[in-house]
């Protein structure tokens, strides 16, 4: 045998070359971490190759068995410069990666970095193209709250639950894909995008296609509602305190379910929403089941949010709006009310090609309240509390 | 009957004899020690196969006769202990480096008292054993290394607890006395409310050197608290605890018929020390504190085994009479030998780490010497009830006996029995928890970094020949029983056959029965089976070898980062938090957090260090506390009121008692 069967190849090896070429991972703490120490305390590493967390991402967890006292979350396992790598390409290519940031935030994001360079550029958009991002980013949001419930029915271990819900959100990835041609909604919202399904007969096959996932969802969280044992389980996991939340910056569900009133859409009414009726979630006791019953709100008002939208689309294609004022001429910033909380661009564009690109995401905003939150918990509450912030690990390593 | 005589008076006389010598030579001392342990052990086996022998007699003090003799009852302790001893003796002359060793010389009287008090034929020569063990033993905890003060408040808690055996024992015997009229053996004590009184005694005396709860403090504190040498251990666990059980069996059998509720509190004081001491054990962090709760819990199962006994005797049950009497004897045999392995483990472990915290140990043995290894896991297992070694045998037996409460005809027994055998069974459970823990953390965790042991053979070997008796009691244990056949007639005061049997194709008298139809457990068929399922994969491996792909060993793939860090590793303490935290009502379990500022004022930027303690509680301990408190406030009260350092009042008390005694004098002459 002259070539070495795969099998053959050691793992060890295959770091050696990873960090021979790439410099292998450079793991950096994404919240604050507080020194513990007493008799028995180790430091259990949880990750960055696990069951329960779908990326490549750790936790280590300060522990004298059984409760955790610290966790600290270490990004840069799946970092990919993507930000880094987009000086110099044109706005349109740019905003082709930056959906691939995070997939199933893809709406939210290209939203925020649209606006943001439409800012720094000075353009006026056409309202159409407003309305368009909106009813995206309301179906994303709708998908990744369904998403977030059946990931908790999954560590509940609602298996009927787990599978409805999972079936449901597979509905709403279906929906996007009738409506604007991608289950991601990949390319979809750049301006005059390829694939839409948005004309008359689009639009009210779109309006009889949400009722009945809106009714399905009613449902099945009455089901949810029902089961003592699941509500047991996510009431009082991982609370949050207001102060802590409002003073570590926390945003989006996180923040409204601790009680703070603050939601993009409401603060700053841009179009379409200045024209529309958002209702505001919000629940006080900052636990996993206040931020769990805020999804369910926020899918309903978005529910409604959409059923306007399609009711009110704007007739006149040639209307346009002028962009928010740049900060300065060259440099805008964008921001829009992510599926998981407040999503803010910062772009710097000459001559139409990208200069520099930051943000501000929610995930960012969120790791030092959840890893604030872990501290007393005990190993089984991980999972409920986890999923409950809808977390990636790939809106830090971008 | 003269020969062996002889050979007794010889063991007792060799083992009070080693505590000159150890004076001079420790290592002597230890070697005649051992030398005067097979004598005895001897000199028991001829009882238990041969008969009762007896040695010399002469005239007591008290016009009673006096001298030693060995029965079946006693030569089973006898035997028990003298195994124990053979053992602990040679491992002392490897273990015990100090010259001169005091330790050698408690050590030695301890031996030679608990001989005298187990072969002694009348009561008073008993109690003259008793004391001498307790005061012996005393000293032997002294001599621990360690924080003098801890040493001298465990010491002084072990000479509280026993002085306090000593004062009931005393009452027991005293109760004896004046029922019968002599110290000697005598037919039973006529029922009423004299053996009542000497059997509540006889219980709170010998069960406070049993260790069991409420007392269990007796038993811990001592080994744990002040990190008692091993040796001394393993004879303060094994024997010094068997001492208690042997008086507590002993006065039994001289008090007659018992009446129901004798044996519904025995059986309730063993289940809640089966339940306390497998608890205790599964969350010490001490290599010598966890054997010492889980005697606690063995101790709580012999008396468990009595209890049911009793009451099978109370309700004219004879066939569970007996059973649950071998289960007792086999339950108090198995645990003496297992946990003699134990306690010299943790010596061997501490010669190879020089620590007795389970935590900091993880690892340090790594196998060391393969007789000390297997020894241990042997014993380790055989606690932990694991087929088919001893403490298996005597777990099962104990159950079975359990389980046929279902024949006691009051309401209240039943329950008790079935409360008593749900505590058993989750005692049972615990107990596997804390064993793999002292397994796992000591032997067979690896660290890559543990650097290799100091290699001690004159440790290792005892710890091998021992587990190798803990193997044999347990694939033996039909013959074994046979053998205990003597103790329990003597027991029983009636011939009493072993209950082995035969059923479906094991061979006649290989299988132990519980009950004419009830269980059935053939101990030596579980090697047999497992060597014939090995076999056939041993011959799948040998002829049928399917296309046999090469096993790769690699390291663990972390995402490039490197696995296995020294701070990433479980500890035992975290691997029995989940416990600490399941059972915080009856563990009093509390969180002491010390910081610098508190937690949830800690900034984004500004980190607070601070430590964390998780603490367990014995709510016992407690209650000892406030005992203490009460006496030293009686104490001063007394000392301000009654005893205030005046002449004068002292020469008062004096004139009263003469006025009083005259008084007295002349009332009974008039």
């Amino acid at each position: 045998m002259l070539l070495p069967e795969p099998s053959e190849v050691l793992p060890e090896e295959l770091a050696g070359l990873w960090r021979g070429q790439f410099g292998g991972p450079a793991p950096r703490p994404l919240a604050p971490r507080e020194t513990v120490e007493g008799y028995g305390t180790f430091t259990f590493p949880y990750g960055p190759i696990s069951m329960g967390v779908p990326e490549s991402g750790r936790f280590d967890v300060v522990t004298y068995g059984e409760r955790i006292l610290e966790l600290a979350p270490l990004g840069g396992y799946k970092q990919r410069s993507v930000l880094a790598a987009l000086a110099g390409t044109p706005v349109e290519d740019a905003a082709l990666r930056i959906e691939r940031i995070a997939g199933n935030f893809s709406a939210a994001h290209v939203a925020a970095f649209l606006a943001a360079a439409e800012s720094a550029r000075g353009l006026r958009v056409p309202v159409v193209e407003l309305w368009t991002r909106a009813l995206a980013q309301e179906l994303q949001r709708i998908y990744n709250h369904i998403h977030v419930l059946a990931r908790i029915a999954e560590a509940a271990s609602q298996n009927v639950g787990q599978a409805q819900t999972h079936a449901l959100a597979e509905e709403i990835l279906r929906l996007q894909a009738r409506a604007f041609g991608h289950r991601w909604l990949f390319g979809a919202l750049l301006p005059g995008g390829p694939a839409r399904n948005l004309d008359r007969a689009g639009r009210h096959a779109l309006s009889e296609a949400v009722r009945t996932p809106a009714r399905e969802f009613d449902d099945l969280w009455e089901l949810y509602l029902d089961s003592r044992v699941f509500v047991d389980r996510i009431q009082g996991t991982c609370p949050v305190p207001r102060e802590v939340a409002v003073r570590w910056g926390a945003v989006g569900p996180t923040l409204r379910a601790c009680g703070v009133p603050w939601d993009d859409r409401l603060r700053v009414p841009e179009a379409p929403y200045n024209d529309l009726f958002v209702a505001l979630a919000r629940e006080h006791d900052g636990d996993a089941l206040a931020r769990l019953l805020v999804r369910v709100q926020e899918v309903r008002a978005s529910f409604l949010l959409i059923e306007q939208m399609l009711d009110r689309w704007p007739a006149d294609v040639s209307l346009s709006e002028a962009p928010s004022p740049p900060v300065r001429p060259g440099r805008g910033v964008g921001r829009v009310e992510g599926p998981s909380g407040d999503l803010v661009y910062d772009v710097s564009v000459a001559h139409d090609r990208i200069v520099s690109v930051a943000a501000r995401t929610p995930s960012q905003a969120n790791w030092p309240v959840f890893a604030f939150g872990m501290r007393g918990a005990v190993f089984t509450d991980f999972h409920f509390a986890f999923e409950s912030f809808g977390l990636v690990f790939a809106e830090t390593d971008r | 009957m003269e020969l062996w005589g002889g050979i007794l008076t010889a063991a007792v006389a060799g083992l009070f004899l080693a505590a000159p010598l150890a004076a001079w030579r420790p290592k002597l001392g230890y070697g005649t020690s051992a030398a005067a342990a097979v004598l005895l052990l001897a000199a028991s086996v001829e009882t238990l196969v041969g008969g009762t022998i007896h040695g010399p007699v002469w005239s007591g003090p008290l016009g009673d006769p006096e001298g030693l003799t060995l029965n079946g009852l006693s030569g089973f302790f006898a035997f028990a202990a003298s195994l124990v001893w053979v053992a602990t003796s040679i491992y002392s002359i490897a273990y015990d480096e100090r010259r001169p060793s005091l330790l050698a010389v408690c050590f030695a009287l301890t031996l030679g008292s608990i001989a005298l008090l187990v072969s002694s034929s009348s009561l008073l020569l008993f109690l003259i054993g008793w004391e001498t063990m307790t005061v012996a033993s005393y000293g032997m905890i002294l001599q621990a290394r360690g924080r003098r003060d801890r040493v001298f408040s465990a010491a002084f808690v072990f000479l509280a607890f026993g002085e306090a055996s000593t004062l009931f024992v005393v009452l027991a015997v005293a109760g004896l006395r004046l029922g019968t009229g002599t110290f000697a053996e005598v037919p039973y004590l006529v029922p009423g409310t004299l053996s009542t009184l000497v059997f509540v005694a006889a219980l709170l005396g010998f069960a406070l050197k049993m260790g069991v709860a409420p007392f269990h403090m007796s038993e811990w504190l001592p080994i744990a608290h002040s990190s008692a040498p091993s040796n001394a251990s393993a004879v303060l666990s094994s024997t010094l605890t068997l001492a208690g059980a042997y008086g507590l069996f002993r006065v039994l059998s001289l008090l007659g018929y018992p009446p129901l509720w004798w044996g519904a509190v025995t059986l309730g004081i063993g289940a809640v020390s089966v339940l306390l001491g497998s608890l205790f054990a599964a969350v010490s962090e001490h290599t010598k504190g966890l054997p010492a709760y889980s005697t606690i819990e063995n101790n709580g199962l012999v008396l468990v085994a009595l209890g049911v006994a009793l009451l099978a005797r109370a309700e004219g049950l004879t066939e569970l009479y007996v059973f649950a009497l071998f289960a007792a004897f086999y339950q108090a045999l198995a645990h003496a030998v297992a946990k003699t392995v134990l306690f010299l483990s943790a010596g061997w472990t501490e010669h190879a780490t020089g620590t007795f915290d389970l935590t900091s140990v993880a690892g340090g043995v790594k196998r060391g010497d393969r007789a000390a290894f297997a020894g241990t896991v042997a014993a380790t297992l055989s606690l932990a009830a694991a087929p088919p070694l001893a403490g298996f045998v005597s777990e099962w037996m104990v159950l079975e006996s359990l389980f046929q409460s279902y024949q006691f005809v009051p309401a209240w027994v039943q329950f008790l029995g079935l409360i008593s055998g749900a505590a058993v069974a989750l005692g049972a459970g615990l107990i596997v928890i804390a064993m793999v823990k002292f397994l796992g953390f000591t032997l067979l965790w690896s660290p890559a970094s543990s650097a290799a042991p100091r290699r001690s053979r004159g440790l290792a070997l005892p710890i091998g020949a021992v587990g190798a008796v803990v193997l044999g009691l347990g694939v033996g244990a039909p013959w074994v029983l046979r053998f205990l056949a003597p103790t329990v007639s003597a027991f029983v005061g009636s011939p009493a056959a072993a209950p082995v049997g035969q059923l479906l194709a094991v061979p006649t008298g290989w299988s132990i029965l519980s009950g004419s139809p009830f269980g059935i457990l053939s101990p030596p068929m579980i090697p047999i089976t497992i060597g014939l399922g090995a076999l056939v994969g041993l011959g799948y491996y040998l002829l049928g070898r399917p296309s046999s792909r090469p096993a790769r060993r690699a390291a663990v793939w972390m995402a490039g980062s490197p696995a296995g860090q020294p701070g990433e590793l479980y500890t035992s303490f975290g691997y029995s938090t989940g416990l600490r935290i399941m059972m915080a009502t009856i563990l009093g379990t509390r969180e002491i957090r010390s910081s610098a500022g508190s937690v949830s004022e800690a900034g984004l930027a500004t980190p607070v260090p601070y430590s964390v303690d998780l603490e367990v509680l014995d709510i016992f301990k407690l209650f000892y506390d406030d005992l203490v408190r009460a006496g030293e406030g009686l104490a001063a009260l007394l000392k301000h009121w009654i005893m205030p350092g005046r002449l004068g009042r002292y020469l008062a008390y004096i004139l009263i008692v003469v006025v009083a005694v005259v008084i007295y004098v002349a009332a009974a002459a008039g």
